[in-house]
């Protein structure tokens, strides 16, 4: 349902295909994960680490585009505020590659069984969703208007502190 | 110590009461001097931290405090400055910066009831005021036309003289609520320091929906916007200066107030009249602190009731969802209440309350909840749409009565300029847990009109508070019970006064800065008379926009 409603912020779908990035990419998803961001296989990943994070991104936040400037500049945010976060993603993929998990079961099934993994697609959620990237005293904003909570609604709502628009303009039904 | 400053007037704090109390002190001609313990603050750089905030969440975030003016924060964590010792917690949450607390300030600009300033003649509670609303009314006026007040005429309080201007523009989702509780319950407007139209230079709004903490238009009216009016009728504010000791002399007079830069040197202020207008806690503190051998309690203390009486609104609330799109966060925050539950015999045995209707985008509050529930995949894109489009919220803001072991102190802690941090002491008593029991009917029933589902209560017995710091020196014809006069003059020193919302006796229902800066205003009168005005007559040039 959302891509014309991403115009302008998903730039990474018109990518031409590159059959040896593609490769990279689908080598890391299997049936089951392509099925549900098929998308995806057609995105180009520089190398593994970062491929992988798409895909996982991709899962968690259910969308079939994802902008690529902004994945970089979440991936580098949290690699940095943790050093095992590369592995852990790429641990995290393979889990639901091999189980064939439930986006929607995941976070339930991870703390089931007491994974280390289980702090992880909040961390990537957070990150995506609202933009904020660690938490406590570590954490960052690192997007704003360009957070999905943000791009899901922006049909409707402009982020706080920008004009919703002149004087009156929101007595009117939303449509 | 540096050369010596004077001037007429001196005033400590430059929030919105005190420089009020300024602007209009000049106005008639007093060299005024305000000493403000905080820095300038810019509104682009204050708009850039909210956008640049992990926490959107917390208004505080865009606020850092100062090293050398403190002031109490709570996300990610306490600071540790505004001591808490219990009881229940009172989280106050002000900001020392030129402008003060109203940065951030919902805007909510609301009038009294006439009941509330004798609850005990008429219900047998806490106290009665030294004036009466109609004394209050010219200064309301007043007050109104300064800050721009756009409001409508059916929310409870008298006035004489129209509102300055219409009522803001109501949401869509407003006025659905407000279509779908009638007849039951009537939702108006709220009253607002809120420009329905262009007004004394500042624009109309623009719905940015950032009120709380930041109006990035200037559409709202500020303590910063106050400041800026004293300093073109000529007042002088001296920012990053922090009163830490008000001296008197033989007679008992205030002669100098003490500063620190922030680099601690030390500077002395001597004045004619000194008016302390740093709000309801850091007032309180300074009286305390300035302690002397004539005085050992603190000043202004011959009653022991400064710091007393400590009142806020706390409020439960109810969560939902509504049966119908209503996308919460069109338009500004701050837009509807319901005012029947103000006033009625019922207040002799549990406190009144406004049931307050919250604008403000849950997209934040749905993102969170969502992740934390661990909502991913597809789902989380519908959800979050979902619960955007229909979450809603209401709450009751309650009285409080004066209880004297409610009260701000000082700590025994330091803060970095080795000034005593003040300490909260607080309840909640059974007056105010009844109402807020018996206000459940009221969330059920609001509920149930907005065909809601999911509703949650706010947890028992847990209340947010709402930042309305009423009563640590009250007003009162009774030197043995009261810290102030009529009119903000405190018994025991004839030249000093208090402009604050904690002179207010009681803290009724409504959000309390408009009713202390009516007080301030009349204290200015008081002070040094208009030449050629009293507000109940000269109320000049502007609309006549009753709706
Ligand atoms: C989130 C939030 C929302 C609010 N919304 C509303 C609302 O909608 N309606 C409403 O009526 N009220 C609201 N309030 C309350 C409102 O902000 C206060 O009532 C109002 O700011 C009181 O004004 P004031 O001038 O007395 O104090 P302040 O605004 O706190 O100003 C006091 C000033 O004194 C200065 N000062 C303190 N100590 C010293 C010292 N030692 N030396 C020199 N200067 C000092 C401070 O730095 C500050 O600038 C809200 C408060 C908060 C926190
Ligand atoms: S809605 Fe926007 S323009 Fe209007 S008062 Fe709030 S922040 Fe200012």
């Amino acid at each position: 349902m959302v891509p014309d409603k991403l115009d302008g912020v998903s730039a990474s779908h018109d990518h031409p295909a590159d059959p040896s990035r593609r490769r990279l990419l689908a080598g890391l998803l299997t049936a089951y994960t392509a099925s549900l961001i098929p998308w995806a296989l057609a995105q180009p990943a520089p190398h593994a680490d970062r491929g992988a994070f798409t895909a996982l991104s991709a899962l968690l936040v259910g969308r079939q585009a994802l902008d690529a400037a902004q994945a970089t500049r979440l991936y580098d945010a949290l690699a940095t505020a943790s050093p095992h976060f590369p592995a852990d993603v790429q641990a995290l993929l393979t889990l639901i590659n091999e189980r064939h998990i439930d986006p929607l079961q995941l976070q339930g099934v991870l703390d089931g069984e007491h994974s280390p993994l289980a702090p992880l697609p909040r961390s990537i959620m957070s990150a995506w969703t609202l933009g904020v990237v660690g938490s406590g005293e570590n954490a960052r904003c690192v997007a704003y208007e360009t957070a999905l909570d943000a791009v899901i609604v922006a049909d409707v709502l402009k982020p706080p502190t920008y004009a919703y628009g002149a004087y009156g303009s929101w007595t009117g039904k939303p449509s | 110590m540096s050369a010596e400053l004077s001037a007429d007037i001196v005033v400590i704090g430059a929030g919105i009461v005190g420089a009020l109390a300024a602007q209009r002190l000049a106005r008639q001609g007093a060299s005024v001097l305000i000493l403000e313990a905080g820095p300038r603050l810019e509104r682009a750089r204050v708009v850039a931290a909210f956008r640049n905030s992990p926490f959107k969440g917390n208004w505080m975030a865009p606020y850092p405090p100062s090293p050398w003016a403190p002031h109490p924060i709570y996300v990610p964590q306490d600071n540790g400055y505004l001591k808490q010792a219990g009881p229940y917690p009172y989280p106050a949450e002000y900001i020392r910066a030129v402008g003060g607390t109203t940065w951030h300030w919902a805007a909510q600009a609301w009038r009294l009831v006439p009941n509330d300033v004798r609850i005990k003649s008429l219900y047998g509670v806490g106290v009665d005021w030294p004036l009466s609303y109609e004394e209050l009314d010219p200064w309301y006026q007043e007050a109104e036309e300064l800050l721009g007040v756009a409001g409508a005429d059916n929310t409870g309080s008298p006035r004489q003289h129209p509102f300055p201007m219409a009522p803001v523009a109501e949401p869509w989702s407003m006025r659905r609520v407000r279509e779908r509780l009638a007849p039951a319950y009537p939702v108006v407007a709220n009253t607002v320091a809120r420009n329905s139209r262009g007004y004394d230079g500042r624009p109309a709004c623009v719905g940015n929906n950032s009120c709380q903490p930041i109006c990035p238009v200037n559409a709202q009216y500020l303590g910063i916007n106050a400041v800026e009016a004293a300093e073109a009728a000529g007042a002088k504010v001296i920012p990053n200066a922090v009163v830490y000791r008000i001296e008197h002399d033989v007679k008992g007079h205030i002669a100098a107030v003490h500063y620190y830069a922030p680099d601690k040197s030390e500077h002395r202020v001597t004045g004619t009249t000194f008016i302390l207008a740093a709000n309801g806690v850091e007032s309180p503190k300074l009286l305390l602190l300035s302690a002397s051998d004539t005085y050992p309690n603190g000043l202004a203390n011959r009653s022991g009731m400064v710091g007393r009486h400590l009142m806020d609104h706390p409020s439960t609330s109810l969560t939902f969802y509504a049966d119908e799109e209503l996308w919460l966060g069109r338009g500004p925050q701050s837009p509807s209440s319901i005012n029947t539950l103000r006033d009625g015999a019922f207040r002799s045995q549990h406190a009144p309350y406004r049931l307050d209707f919250t604008n403000i985008s849950q997209v934040l509050n749905v993102t969170n909840d969502l992740i934390k529930e661990g909502v991913y995949g597809a789902e989380f894109e519908k959800q979050l749409r979902w619960r955007a489009a229909r979450q809603i919220n209401v709450k009751n803001v309650l009285e409080v009565l004066p209880n004297p072991d409610n009260r701000i102190t000082l700590s025994a802690e330091k803060d970095a300029m080795g000034i005593p941090k003040p300490e909260a002491h607080y309840a909640i008593d059974d007056y105010t847990r009844r109402a807020a029991e018996v206000s459940k009917a009221d969330f059920a029933r609001i509920a149930e009109l907005m065909g809601g589902t999911g509703l949650r209560y706010s947890a028992d017995g847990q209340f947010a508070n709402n930042q309305h710091i009423t009563g640590t020196m009250s007003m009162g014809n009774d030197p043995a019970t009261s810290v102030v006069d009529a009119f903000g003059r405190t018994h025991d020193h004839e030249n000093l006064f208090v402009c604050s919302t904690g002179v207010m006796p009681t803290a009724a229902t409504m959000n309390s800065t408009l009713t202390g800066v009516a007080l301030a205003l009349r204290t200015a009168e008081h002070i040094l008379p208009a030449k050629n005005s009293h507000a109940a007559t000269a109320h000049v040039g502007h609309e006549t926009s009753l709706a």
